[in-house]
């Protein structure tokens, strides 16, 4: 085949890429299933016992490959590995230029256009796990409900797990650090802005599996994917694995282009010590994250290995052992923690800056408190296995770890009030809902202490205590933090306020939601109520009630927020470029800003916390 | 509107005062009354150490709400635009950050040394006779099995005051063994045999729930159990049919 | 009062930074390899640990050899709950796969390694393309080569035959298991190798790899130099952590 490429200098770019869209990735996905799914019933064999799990992780191959090469991840790595590498026509075509609001249903490189590709899959996800949250209450409404069928009921606990934490990973990073961050340090865009459509395509095949799970079957295996019960699941595990998979293969993707973008994009005289505090959160949870999720990699590969191929990992009569994959999960688990929580923490310093008018208070401490939370982190992981029976002995060491985890997250507490203490606070949204994480995090903290001693959590380990303890973190804390930034950052999205007023009913709403919700779950888990609960006696009857009144609450909460969202996006009040009147370089370009932000890269004279105040 | 003068800060430390005292009260009264009641010494250890470290956190989670409630108080701008710089642009407080660290730390270390000497307790077991019973789970039961007789059970009966250990293990996935009223816990695994301790210092029946996600019927995974005077055990034990 | 003003400073280049000196972009991509080989080690890790796990967890049977047969007179072994249930005619033979196959396999890495960073340092001192194109092209078929012995080595990792009450099954034991995810991850960076080799050499032939993108050689090369050293890592450890 002759190409006229080079004959044709003038043609315009985009080739393949200017016929694919979420469209033709989904009907490719679906295909490519199929094929994988006809191929595999008709090649495998028959009579081992693994065969459906093994047509079951064919067909979720197949799908990934397939989206990919629908929505044109692929078209990249082909034309390199055929030498016809992209021209500028075709790097802004995959920009989006000129394609007005299709390119957000497309293989788009903008950063900008990614971002709000991360902020509709986080309302996507975070939508689908908050309804099976509601499920999962409504069963437990009252003692032996019988809302869904129990074994829908455990898929739900471990779907809903999977999809909130999937949300929650990407719930401020996604948005900002892509939307913002490149603007931040004075870039054009992200340092691989191909890599970053990919890290936003693959989340959308990874979900997509997810879902799958609800469809094909039930899954007794919590959002921890324990085994050796994951080898009695039904296919459903395997869609959930190889869900898990390839989100990692996203993160990894997201975390390497982070890293890449802060350390090689910044702008002449953006120093390490002017950098917005929110671009250091981003930057550590990014390097936190390229730690944890090689573990969840391999321990998912290794359940689809025991599933599909009889492998003994997890099979004790094999040699193997149910403790190795406590190990494995939460070697990435606990981290993982941070990683969720660290961009939602340094959005928040941020956020209390611009709106008190008052410096980042104690800059190298908020620094030292981040570095220094994700480094314990990835020594603390046998603290959830304390109740195993895995190695008693360590049992102290670990405890020791875990309890100085309070040192850095205390810093957190002095760098938040510190910044905000004399400051003349404007209270619009974004402090709002940086106020309830103050509130809810200390609970989420001090209630952490408990857990990490081994006597307490003899007693309180497996119970509703821990469940209500990891809510207060990621829906008090981390959910906070990440409407916190919303708002704070809606106006340079749309151009538009998001609205106080539903706004304001939304916080309070959500805000006494969780209050009540939890408080009541912890109750219930103090009172001796195990998790994971599809039924439960007389004597949990009342805060069980409690709870999920509460938990309607929220999800009411959540639904003004979504309302208010849509509205102001459509009509909101205009803002203008620079509502809060902050000086760092996001709200100093226009709104929404250009293609490549800006046309001369800026120089930066000094760190962008000086609100004009006396030193 | 001038709202970042500077404030007297005897109304935090007041409030900050108060909501300590409150919290206290609530740490003092609370583990006792919401959990189960206490059947063994581990228990009352556990429920000690949760009244401590509650009376330890108050006054750091009151510090925190007194502040919040301060500057909601004093620091609020009620202004329509833009609020103007604070006057106090403070970048850095050495003696405040060294003093919040040095703080922690303290705290810190108070929790961890109160915690591995509880620990020490929680796991200590020295009676040189102790009561052996072998626990196995399966989906979804408990079986015990009691080491120099011939006797297995569905539910599990125990002597007052005297030690016993649980040697624990599971035929199929993970179970979690958990006596709600005496603050033990420990999974079992197939493959792997588990050890816990106690010695239950009341008479009453007690509650074993499964703490680790074993399946369909993982929610009614619940045995009870009681605890008998010597005498009682002995006839209990007695009069059960023996295993071949 | 903002003194980070957009207009204050002009660069030198007007024309949006696409034109950035080659030896930057190389810097940039270099970063992204060494993160990404980053990562790769967790995984390596990871992977290391499960091997490591199971060998502590697995003094006795499960591993190479059974108890007392030395490691080369064992064709096969089996665990079964019922012995008399075992129909013979169902025990297969596999030969056992002797631990060392893991330094061919390496070896054959180290080999295209070599070849293809002598290869990509001749292009960067020399220019000549047509040296590279050959050399890339040996590479990777060296690597094609590893590819197939690792498949050859996991097709021929000891199975064992386990019988339970009336159902039975082939399955691996501990030691193949760890050794299947190893030999597994092998496998998928060696196809990796193979898609980025080819493109060395069709790149290289059309002529691509010259200008400002000669430097793919080297990011090349990176990641090529890495999957041999981890070769030797993994080979090193599950070959000395091995017998009893």
């Amino acid at each position: 085949m002759t190409t006229t490429l080079q004959h044709a200098p003038t043609k315009a770019g985009g080739g393949l890429a200017r016929r694919q869209n979420f469209l033709t990735a989904l009907i490719s996905g679906v295909v490519f299933a199929w094929l994988a799914w006809y191929i595999g019933r008709h090649t495998l064999d028959t009579t081992t016992r693994s065969f459906s799990d093994q047509v079951a992780v064919l067909t979720a191959c197949g799908w990934t490959v397939g989206f990919w090469f629908g929505i044109g991840a692929l078209n990249g790595p082909g034309r390199w590995l055929t030498g016809r590498d992209h021209t500028r026509a075709d790097d802004l075509y995959y920009a989006g230029e000129n394609q007005g609001r299709a390119r957000y249903w497309k293989y788009c490189t903008d950063h900008k256009v990614v971002g709000v590709q991360y902020i509709i899959m986080t309302m996507v996800l975070l939508g689908t796990g908050g309804i099976l949250a509601m499920a999962i209450r409504t069963q437990l409404l009252t003692p032996g409900n019988h809302f869904v069928d129990q074994q829908v009921y455990n898929g739900f606990i471990a779907v809903h797990g999977m999809l909130m934490i999937l949300a929650l990973i990407v719930a401020v990073a996604g948005p900002w650090a892509n939307f913002v961050v490149p603007i931040m340090i004075g870039a054009h865009d992200m340092a691989f802005p191909r890599l970053n459509a990919l890290s936003l395509w693959t989340l959308v095949a990874a979900a997509g599996l997810l879902l799958t799970t609800l469809a094909v079957g039930s899954l007794p295996v919590g959002w921890v994917v324990l085994a050796p019960i994951s080898n009695q699941a039904g296919v459903g595990m395997d869609f959930f694995a190889m869900a898990i998979i390839v989100f990692t293969v996203s993160t990894t993707v997201a975390g390497i282009n982070t890293i890449a973008t802060v350390m090689t994009l910044r702008t002449k005289g953006m120093t390490l010590s002017r950098l917005p505090i929110f671009v250091w959160g981003s930057v550590i949870a990014a390097a936190l994250g390229l730690y944890a999720f090689p573990y969840f990699l391999t321990v998912e590969a290794i359940q689809i290995l025991d599933r599909t191929v009889s492998t003994s990992f997890f099979v004790a009569t094999g040699g193997g052992a149910g403790w190795l994959q406590a190990n494995l999960f939460w070697l990435m688990g606990h981290p993982e923690v941070y990683v969720i929580l660290i961009p939602a923490v340094a959005a928040l310093f941020e956020i209390a800056a611009v709106m008190s008018r008052k410096p980042v208070f104690s800059y190298r401490t908020a620094i030292a408190g981040m570095t220094g939370l994700a480094g314990l982190s990835i020594l603390v992981w046998a603290h959830h296995m304390f109740t195993t029976g895995w190695a008693p002995t360590l049992g102290g060491p670990f405890m020791l770890t875990t309890e100085l985890i309070s040192i850095p997250t205390g810093l957190f507490f002095l760098v938040l009030l510190g910044t905000l203490w004399r400051g003349n606070i404007w209270m619009k949204l974004p402090t709002l809902w940086l106020f309830g994480f103050v509130f809810n995090f200390i609970i989420a903290g001090i209630t952490g202490i408990y857990l990490s001693d081994i006597p307490i959590d003899n007693q309180l380990h497996g119970t509703m205590f821990v469940t209500a303890h990891f809510h207060y973190v990621f829906v008090g804390s981390v959910l906070f933090g990440a409407i916190a930034a919303l708002a704070f950052w809606f106006p340079k999205v749309s151009g538009r306020y998001l609205d106080e007023t539903q706004g304001k009913i939304s916080f309070w709403l959500v805000f006494i939601g969780v209050q009540v919700t939890f408080l009541a779950m912890f109750t219930s888990g103090l009172r001796g109520m195990p998790r994971r609960y599809s039924s439960y006696s007389m004597i949990f009857e009342h805060t069980n009630f409690v709870t999920t009144m509460g938990a309607y609450m929220i999800m009411a909460g959540m639904l003004v927020l979504l309302g208010a969202v849509i509205s102001s996006w459509r009509k909101g009040e205009p803002s203008g470029p620079n509502p809060w009147q902050a000086n760092s370089l996001e709200w100093l370009v226009p709104t929404p800003p250009p293609l490549e932000n800006f046309d001369v890269l800026p120089t930066i004279k000094e760190d962008p916390y000086n609100f004009g105040g006396k030193r | 509107m001038a709202t970042n003068k500077k404030h007297s800060l005897t109304g935090f430390y007041w409030l900050w005062f108060a909501l300590t005292v409150v919290g206290v009260i609530i740490s003092i009264w609370a583990p006792a009354y919401l959990m189960p009641q206490s059947m063994s010494s581990n228990m009352n250890l556990t429920i000690l150490t949760m009244v401590v470290f509650s009376v330890a956190a108050a006054p750091v989670a009151a510090g925190v709400y007194a502040a919040t409630a301060y500057l909601l108080r004093h620091n609020i701008y009620r202004g329509n635009s833009v609020p103007p710089a604070a006057e106090v642009q403070t970048r850095e407080n050495a003696r405040l950050t060294i003093g919040w660290v040095l703080a922690s730390t303290l705290l810190t270390v108070f929790l961890l040394i109160w915690g591995l000497g509880a620990l020490t307790v929680d796991n200590g077991g020295n009676e040189s006779n102790p009561l052996v019973v072998n626990v196995t789970g399966q989906q979804w039961l408990w079986s015990f099995s009691y080491a120099g007789t011939h006797v297995e059970s569905n539910t599990l009966v125990l002597p007052l005051d005297r030690e016993v250990v649980f040697h624990i293990t599971s035929k199929d996935v993970t179970h979690g063994f958990w006596i709600a009223q005496m603050g033990i816990q420990v999974d079992a695994n197939a493959g792997a045999i588990t050890e816990l301790h106690t010695t239950p210092n009341k008479l009453g029946t007690f509650d074993i729930r499964c703490t680790q996600f074993c399946g369909l019927n993982h929610a009614f995974m619940v045995t009870q159990g009681q605890v008998m005077t010597t005498q009682g055990f002995d006839n209990w034990l007695a009069a059960q049919p023996q295993r071949a | 009062m903002a003194t980070n003003t957009l207009t204050a400073q002009h660069e030198e280049h007007h024309d949006g930074g696409h034109h950035e000196p080659p030896a930057k972009v190389y810097g940039r991509q270099k970063m992204a390899m060494w993160l990404f080989i980053g990562g790769d080690i967790i995984t390596m890790s990871a992977m290391l640990f499960t091997y490591l796990y199971l060998r502590g967890l697995n003094t006795q049977n499960h591993w190479m050899s059974m108890v007392g047969l030395p490691v080369d007179k064992v064709h096969t072994y089996s665990y079964y709950e019922n012995l008399s249930d075992i129909p013979t005619q169902h025990l297969i033979h596999v030969a056992p796969m002797s631990p060392s196959f893991n330094w061919l396999v390496t070896g054959v890495v180290v080999v295209s390694a070599l070849i293809f960073w002598a290869a990509e340092r001749n292009l960067r001192k020399t220019k000549n393309r047509a040296a590279f194109t050959w050399s890339a092209v040996l590479a990777t078929l060296i690597i094609v080569v590893a590819a197939v012995l690792s498949i050859v080595q996991l097709r021929h990792l000891p199975q064992i035959f386990v019988a339970k009450n009336d159902s039975h099954t082939l399955s691996y034991t501990a030691y193949s298991s760890s050794m299947m995810v190893i030999i597994g991850s092998a496998l998928v960076h060696f196809i990796l190798l193979a898609y980025l080799g080819l493109a060395m050499v069709i790149r290289s032939a059309r002529g691509v790899l010259t200008g400002e993108k000669w430097h793919h050689a080297g990011l090349v090369r990176l990641f090529w130099v890495w999957v041999a050293v981890s070769g030797v890592i993994v080979s090193a450890i599950t070959t000395t952590v091995n017998v009893h």
